[in-house]
């Protein structure tokens, strides 16, 4: 079978004024369905660029990138944000939630993109919510609700699509440690339900909790350890 | 979908209530000029409607001041001497060109009949060939006659408006009511005309023999004098004749200037018909610019929106939203913030229009016709401006809109 995500000399490179910046250099990356990655290395090494290719927001400047079995340089930008609404679930650090929008709203919003009809989407926000415990909070607006509550809004809205694939670009970095565990906790749980996750952190607990770290430094694999 | 980012593009516009009322002034104004020039407009049409008395294309109406368009002229005009009542029968004597010649005068009084009173009701006094010059189908009774002209009698026809008023569910004819104090008999009913209810001029109105009304309303002031040709082929050279008389009469070499005008209905509707078109122009100049003016606001006013809303659209992008789902949820706030802004300009036209029907001579009424065109343009400038902000939107970059840092 196919892996999930095949990447084959990938690299990513930016120009700032006359220079090159290369956030990613040939990267060979292999990730199959129900993995749980997590990808470690210091700032600037190219963390969010690759969560940013493998999750299809970006296309690689060099190199073949084949997601689920399709190569993704042959997608245009719609056909990216399909894969993106269908596929893959986004989680990030500073939650990214619509401010105006209530839990419950920002759970549906994929669901809009999928133009599922209106009664089906108010089933699976309603599951999705009662899945990370926040079912009580479905109206709340995110400055109504405390770190960890709008990162399990994220989390639900990642899931509402039953995605192949779960990113998270450091999901705990702007939480406290107990509430960072309980995240960590929710995300062992969807992964023993049989999700595929990858996950960005810079701190060793966090990743020991994956099964898989991937270690990145100047835009190189540096290491990529199975426990 | 639709439902979602109507209610999406509604809440938004009310989270920055303030920009979107001034953004939205230029359609506003639009729309205010639309739905308040064309009810004016209207209601003069009307009102011009009523003014004209005279049936058909023989008939041509000699004046004291008859058009005046600036003010020295109109000096000059007023210092001219009157017309009188037996003017029209030195015409009748002489034209040999014109069949009839009838003269009127006209003024507004109080109408009664027991405790039933009709203020500011147009009251003429007619000479008794009027129906020959202008359009007066009786309903009952009968016409004013030489005789009551003659022997000056207390009789009177009246308008259908004035008999719902002061006759409602009987016959009038033989009673009496007093016009301006004096008592009357009703001898004629017009039948209505069938104008509407507002500015309906022609059914409002109470005929006096010229005689009675010379002795009982006003024994001064200029009448006019309605001439018929004999024959509508004749209409130039019977006007010609008749001014040539009166000059005669009012003292004046034929070959002076008449001290005196003559028009006819096809002068007054053409005059009318050129006010309106330059009226229709202004309106068409106002409306062009200000919807112009006010698509520019709304398409810079939607470029601040999607600049702030970058890391929002990024957010989409994220969970998958296509370009044209951006496109559309920025043209539907576009289209909605014009379309409330035109809105509110109609409302405004609709006030206007209705002050003006109300305090002044003019039937104004809104056309309903008027409020669609307003408000089909109003949202036209919304989508049309709508457009570049919308695509701009769309094709932001995830990633760049994800790290835009407001
Ligand atoms: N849009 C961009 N333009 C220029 N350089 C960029 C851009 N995005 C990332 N980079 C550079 O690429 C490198 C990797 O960045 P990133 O993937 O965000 O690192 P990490 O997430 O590991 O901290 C950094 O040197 C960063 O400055
Ligand atoms: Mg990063």
């Amino acid at each position: 079978m196919n892996p999930l995500v095949y990447m084959r000399s990938v690299s990513k490179i930016y120009e700032v004024g006359d220079e090159l910046v290369y956030a990613l250099r040939e990267v060979d990356l292999e990730i199959e369905e129900n993995e749980y990655v997590a990808i470690m290395g210091p700032s600037g090494s190219g963390k969010s660029t690759l969560m940013n290719l493998i999750g299809c927001l970006d296309t690689p400047t060099r190199g073949s990138y084949e997601f689920a079995g399709h190569s993704v340089e042959e997608l245009d930008a719609d056909e990216l944000a399909r894969v993106r609404n269908e596929e893959i679930g986004f989680i990030f650090q500073t939650f990214n939630l619509l401010p105006r929008s209530t839990a419950a709203s920002n759970v549906e919003l994929p669901l809009i993109y999928s133009g599922m009809r209106p009664a089906e989407r108010r089933i699976r926000v309603g599951s999705a919510l009662s899945r990370v415990g926040l079912t009580d909070r479905a109206h709340h607006r995110p400055n109504q609700l405390s770190g960890g509550q709008r990162q399990r809004v994220a989390i639900a809205r990642a899931l509402v699509t039953e995605p192949s694939l779960i990113l998270a670009d450091e999901p705990t970095g702007n939480l406290d440690t107990k509430t960072g565990d309980e995240i960590l906790d929710e995300f062992a749980r969807i992964h023993n339900e049989g999700a595929t996750l990858v996950m960005v952190t810079h701190e060793e607990e966090v990743a020991q909790r994956a099964e898989r770290v991937i270690r990145l430094r100047d835009g190189e694999i540096e290491s990529d350890r199975r426990r | 979908m639709w439902k979602e980012l109507v209610r999406l593009a509604a809440s938004t516009l009310w989270a920055n209530r303030l920009r979107s009322f001034l953004t939205v002034l230029g359609t506003a104004v639009a729309v205010l000029s639309i739905v308040a020039v064309v009810s004016v407009l209207h209601g003069l049409d009307k009102f011009v409607a009523g003014q004209i008395l005279t049936t058909g294309s023989d008939v041509f109406t000699m004046t004291k001041i008859g058009f005046i368009f600036d003010f020295e002229s109109y000096l000059e005009a007023s210092k001219r001497r009157d017309l009188h009542p037996e003017d029209a029968e030195f015409l009748r004597e002489r034209l040999t060109l014109s069949s009839h010649v009838v003269a009127r005068q006209s003024t507004t009084r109080t109408v009664e009949r027991g405790r039933e009173r009709a203020k500011d009701v147009p009251v003429w006094g007619v000479g008794s060939d009027y129906p020959e010059v202008g359009d007066f189908p009786l309903e009952g009774g009968r016409h004013l006659s030489p005789a009551d002209d003659r022997g000056r009698a207390p009789v009177v026809v009246i308008g259908s408006r004035v008999r719902e008023t002061l006759f409602p569910n009987e016959d009038p004819i033989g009673k009496d009511l007093r016009v301006a104090g004096h008592r009357m008999t009703v001898v004629g009913l017009l039948t209505a005309r069938g104008r509407g209810s507002s500015g309906d001029s022609k059914d409002d109105v109470v005929l006096l023999p010229m005689g009675t009304f010379r002795k009982a309303i006003e024994s001064r002031g200029t009448v006019e004098l309605m001439v018929r040709a004999a024959d509508p082929e004749w209409m130039a050279d019977a006007q010609d004749e008749a001014s040539l008389h009166l000059k005669i009469r009012r003292g004046r070499k034929p070959y002076e200037e008449p001290d005196f005008s003559v028009v006819t209905d096809e002068q007054v509707l053409a005059l009318f018909t050129q006010a309106t078109r330059l009226i229709y122009a202004a309106l068409v100049g106002i409306v062009s610019l200000s919807l112009v003016v006010g698509g520019i606001v709304i398409m810079n006013i939607m470029l601040v929106s999607v600049t702030e809303r970058t890391r929002e659209i990024g957010v989409r992008k994220a969970v998958g939203a296509r370009g044209r789902h951006i496109v559309i949820q920025f043209l539907v706030e576009a289209v909605v913030l014009s379309f409330l802004g035109g809105a509110a300009g109609a409302l405004l036209g609709a006030v206007v229009a209705f002050a003006v029907g109300r305090f002044s001579p003019l039937p104004a009424a809104v056309q309903p016709w008027s409020v669609l065109t307003g408000l089909l343009l109003a949202a036209s400038v919304g989508l049309f401006f709508g457009i570049y902000p919308a695509r701009r939107a769309s094709r932001l970059h995830p990633i760049a809109a994800l790290r835009y840092e407001g």
